[in-house]
């Protein structure tokens, strides 16, 4: 079976700055992998340099068995999505259009849509639960309302693998269930791989397969969620008091925070 | 015999071939025109476009404004120019009123009117008669020249000859005093632009007995009020396009510089511009007003 | 949603055809007014070669306005389509075809060109262009690098380098003496009044393959509009899509302006207004620009002839009095 990605010692620098070294991991095809870590950690990077849009300095990245740079830009979106952290707000389109965009890496020189990428289109928006926002425009939705719309032209790529970064950041408690739920829809019904970051640890604990966590742009501990979300690794990480025990909902790991007031062991000031 | 015959029908095929190489059924001549160029013209123009105001003026001077089609927009000297139909102006000709007038010929000046329109004139079958009057001398060689080609020779030269009689008479008054005034010459009030060397002003200003004093700066320069100081003139001479720009107005606008000799002294004057910056008879007009203007004594005595 | 597979191409069709056939109509307008009077049915019969016994009819129609209407459908068409590629290029709503440099380049050339005695073409056109090319050259230099996609830099360096050059026209204006300048305040301000058959070929050979360019990335454009990362992510060639565009537009728009001088609020308007009737999607708005920005350019040249009533106006006049208060209206429509 090929792996999905095979990401092998990358190393990525922005002139001086070093912003992932020597970074190594594989994701499986129909694996859940989330990428945790702290901000500036290199997840962003991470995410753009699998997508091809970062070009590590050292190391390769083999998607499908196939190095990145043998991939043509369209191949290469055919088979990988993203669905970066921030969107256009000034984007003129409907959702509807915006979604149908989604197809254009099947398409041809001027982008004509044929009957089968239309039913495409509307089967992932009613997939996604887009469908009743079609014909409104893009610059008139709610942040979390636009994110769908993106995400569902991700989808509208039938890409094998999506990339997704912080995608629950701007959005609502409920709008952040409904798309981890859609991701796992796609992981279950279509064989979907999922490769997201993601800043909340407990929403990554709940549906990923395997869990990867870094700081300064090194590996610090990646598995199941149950190995890596381990109390001293979290707080070496993080730099802050945490408590680890299981959720209500299931066998997965909760973490807690323990700000200063609750912590009898916190220093003074 | 044949030979006789065959030159004959040699000639009169030639003759045909003249004719048909024209637009229409007038006969031609071959001439050199005012700056060189070798053009075909009909021998009796009779639908002339002047595409100059100073065309305009010899062309009523040669007595021959009959042959007139069109005139470019401020030909307003003689008076009756002004109902001819207007061609635009003559920076920025329009090319298909003139066109649309079916001239047979155009006269144009070489420093105004754009050579493009020359050329564009040309390929549409309308041959241009340029000339390029650069002083007094070169006027008068244009009004003769526009005078053969306007069957008016003999009246053209008479204009010239009347011309240089009169030049002739200034020169021997001026030629009576050793005094050469400083002479200002404006032809702009805001900002203040005087004339250099390379003008027809400068040179009538020499020939007036006057000394330009901007003989030394470029064509048209521009002058502040200080350095109009430090030049010192002693007669000021004001032309403008503007009518109705009375002496009082221009007076009142350098009174406070008394240190002006010309101010001073109250040698303040106004010249019409249309005589000054023309290139036409009237610039002889221009040259014995400049005189009376410059060796006011001089007029005493009988011309 | 309701979208069938033709529906695009059924609108695409349907606003080409009312467009070209707007264009057909200004140029048939053209062609029969102007200074000189004839009936609409005599230059007709003029077009089609039946007049010969009036040869001044045949020069009036096929030597000086032919040439011109055709000569104004093609600026107006190559502004308006420049207009539109920067403004989905830059992602800048206020970008127009000379933002890069392009109308202070040409400008100098043009009038260095006049200044030196050229003659209006080859002399001053080619002048104007090499101008433009230098500017444009130098923007590019000045926002060279990785930042050459970040559409902020490129903008910036295209206004400094504006206003640069207008401060050197200003300066070459003073010191200029009276007939040349006069025909460069002319050239400033929009000149089709001097053009032949031969020019406009010149300038449609270089225009319409740039057109066809352009109308082969209509869809690219419409992507680029999501951002760098997700145009990339989805199989756009970002860095040779930009510079393309970048290039040819600049080029077609040196071409053009060298022809007719500077003429403005054209690629500014005409993309706002098409996209406010017809929509963002670049497939329908290429064409629509093209014959549109055509058509109207023609009739403005019209107006610029015929309104005056000695002379002509120069028709960047005419395009600024109509474009401006447009432009105002449809900032306030949109606000709503």
């Amino acid at each position: 079976m090929t792996v999905a990605i095979d990401v092998a010692k990358i190393s990525l620098t922005y002139g001086k700055v070093s912003v992932l070294k020597d970074v190594s991991f594989t994701v499986n095809p129909g694996e859940f992998f989330v990428i945790i870590g702290p901000n500036g950690s290199g997840k962003t990077s991470l995410i753009k340099s699998i997508a091809g849009i970062e070009k590590p300095q050292h190391g390769r990245i083999d998607i499908m068995g196939r190095p990145l740079s043998g991939y043509g830009r369209k191949a290469l979106a055919r088979k990988v999505a993203l669905v970066p952290q921030t969107a256009p707000a000034d984007f003129p389109f409907t959702v509807a259009e915006t979604v149908l965009m989604g197809r254009a890496p099947h398409l041809g020189l001027l982008g004509l849509e044929s009957e089968s990428d239309l039913k495409i289109v509307r089967q992932v928006m009613v997939f996604t639960g887009v469908a009743e926002l079609a014909d409104r425009k893009i610059e008139h939705l709610s942040g979390g309302e636009r994110q769908r719309a993106f995400v569902a032209r991700a989808v509208c790529q039938s890409s094998d693998i999506i990339l997704l970064d912080e995608p629950t950041a701007s959005l609502d408690l409920a709008y952040q269930a409904r798309l981890m739920d859609l991701m796992e829809a796609l992981k279950n019904d279509r064989g979907a791989t999922i490769v997201m970051v993601s800043h909340d640890v407990n929403l990554a604990a709940l549906y990923a397969d395997r869990l990867l966590l870094l700081k300064d742009g090194q590996i610090m501990s990646q598995g199941r969620p149950a190995d890596v979300l381990t109390y001293e690794t979290l707080e070496k990480v993080y730099g802050c008091t945490l408590l680890v025990d299981q959720s209500p909902l299931g066998d997965f790991p909760r973490v807690t925070l323990v700000p200063g007031k609750f912590n009898p062991f916190a220093g003074s000031g | 015999m044949s030979i006789i015959k065959s030159m004959l029908l040699y000639s009169v095929a030639l003759l045909l071939a003249g004719w048909v190489m024209l637009t229409g059924d007038v006969s031609a001549r071959q001439v050199t025109d005012g700056i060189g160029r070798q053009i075909l013209v009909p021998d009796n123009p009779v639908r002339l476009v002047a595409l100059a105001p100073s065309i305009t003026e010899i062309v009523f001077a040669l007595g021959q404004e009959q042959r007139l089609v069109g005139v470019s927009r401020f030909s307003d000297f003689p008076q009756e120019a002004q109902q001819l139909p207007q061609v635009g102006s003559f920076v920025h000709l329009d090319i298909e009123k003139i066109v649309s007038l079916n001239p047979d010929i155009c006269i144009a000046v070489k420093d105004g009117n754009p050579r493009e329109v020359a050329d564009r004139l040309a390929f549409l079958h309308i041959p241009v008669y340029a000339v390029n009057p650069l002083n007094l001398e070169a006027i008068m060689t244009m009004i003769l020249q526009i005078g053969d080609l306007l069957n008016a020779a003999d009246r053209a030269h008479i204009i010239v000859a009347g011309m240089k009689s009169r030049i002739d008479r200034v020169r021997e008054r001026v030629m009576k005093t050793d005094l050469r005034p400083g002479v200002f010459f404006q032809i702009g009030i805001s900002p203040i632009v005087s004339v250099g060397k390379g003008t027809f002003i400068h040179e009538l200003i020499q020939m007036a007995g006057g000394t330009n004093l901007c003989a030394g700066y470029s064509s048209y320069p521009r002058l502040s009020r200080e350095q109009v100081l430090v030049l010192s003139p002693d007669v000021l001479i004001v032309t403008t396009m503007h009518r109705g720009l009375s002496i009082d107005q221009i007076k009142a606008e350098w009174a406070g510089w008394t240190q002006i000799p010309a101010v001073r002294n109250g040698r303040i004057a106004i010249v019409d511009s249309g005589i000054f910056d023309r290139p036409t008879p009237r610039q002889v007009d221009a040259l014995e007003q400049l005189v009376q203007l410059i060796h006011p004594e001089l007029s005493k005595e009988s011309p | 949603m309701t979208a069938r597979p033709n529906k695009l191409l059924l609108r695409m069709a349907v606003v080409s055809a009312i467009l070209l056939v707007t264009l057909v109509a200004a140029l048939l307008m053209g062609l029969s007014l102007g200074s000189t009077h004839a009936g609409f049915d005599a230059i007709v019969k003029t077009l089609r070669g039946h007049n010969s016994s009036d040869p001044m009819l045949r020069a009036i129609v096929w030597h000086i306005r032919l040439p011109r209407v055709l000569l104004a459908a093609l600026v107006g068409a190559a502004l308006s389509a420049g207009g539109l590629v920067f403004q989905a290029l830059l992602r800048n709503p206020l970008a127009e075809p000379y933002i890069l440099g392009i109308s202070g380049g040409s400008a100098i050339g043009a009038i260095i060109g006049i200044i030196l005695g050229f003659s209006r073409f080859p002399g001053v056109t080619v002048m104007a262009f090499a101008g433009s090319m230098c500017t444009l050259i130098l923007v590019m230099i000045i926002s060279s690098g990785q930042s050459i996609l970040k559409k902020d830099s490129l903008l910036l360096a295209g206004v400094m380098v504006n206003a640069f050059c207008s401060a050197v026209i200003m300066f070459l204006l003073s010191i200029t003496q009276d007939a040349r300048l006069h025909n460069i305040i002319f050239w400033l301000m929009g000149d089709m009044s001097m053009t032949d058959l031969k020019q406009v070929g010149i300038l449609s050979a270089i225009l319409i393959p740039g057109f066809i360019l352009i109308f082969c990335l209509s869809h690219a454009m419409n992507l680029l509009l999501m951002g760098r990362e997700m145009a990339m992510s989805m199989g756009l060639r970002l860095k040779t899509i930009t510079v393309t565009l970048l290039v040819a537009t600049s080029f077609m728009v040196s071409a053009t302006v060298s022809h007719c001088g500077l003429i403005g609020f054209v690629g500014l308007v005409i993309p706002h207004l098409l996209r406010m009737v017809l929509g963002p999607d670049h497939r329908v708005l290429v064409p629509a620009c093209i014959l549109g920005g055509g058509a109207y350019m023609v009739f403005c040249d019209l107006l610029a002839r015929t309104l005056p009533q000695q002379g002509e106006m120069p028709v960047g006049v005419i395009t600024a009095l109509i474009g401006a208060p447009l432009f105002i209206v449809l900032l306030k429509r949109s606000n709503r």
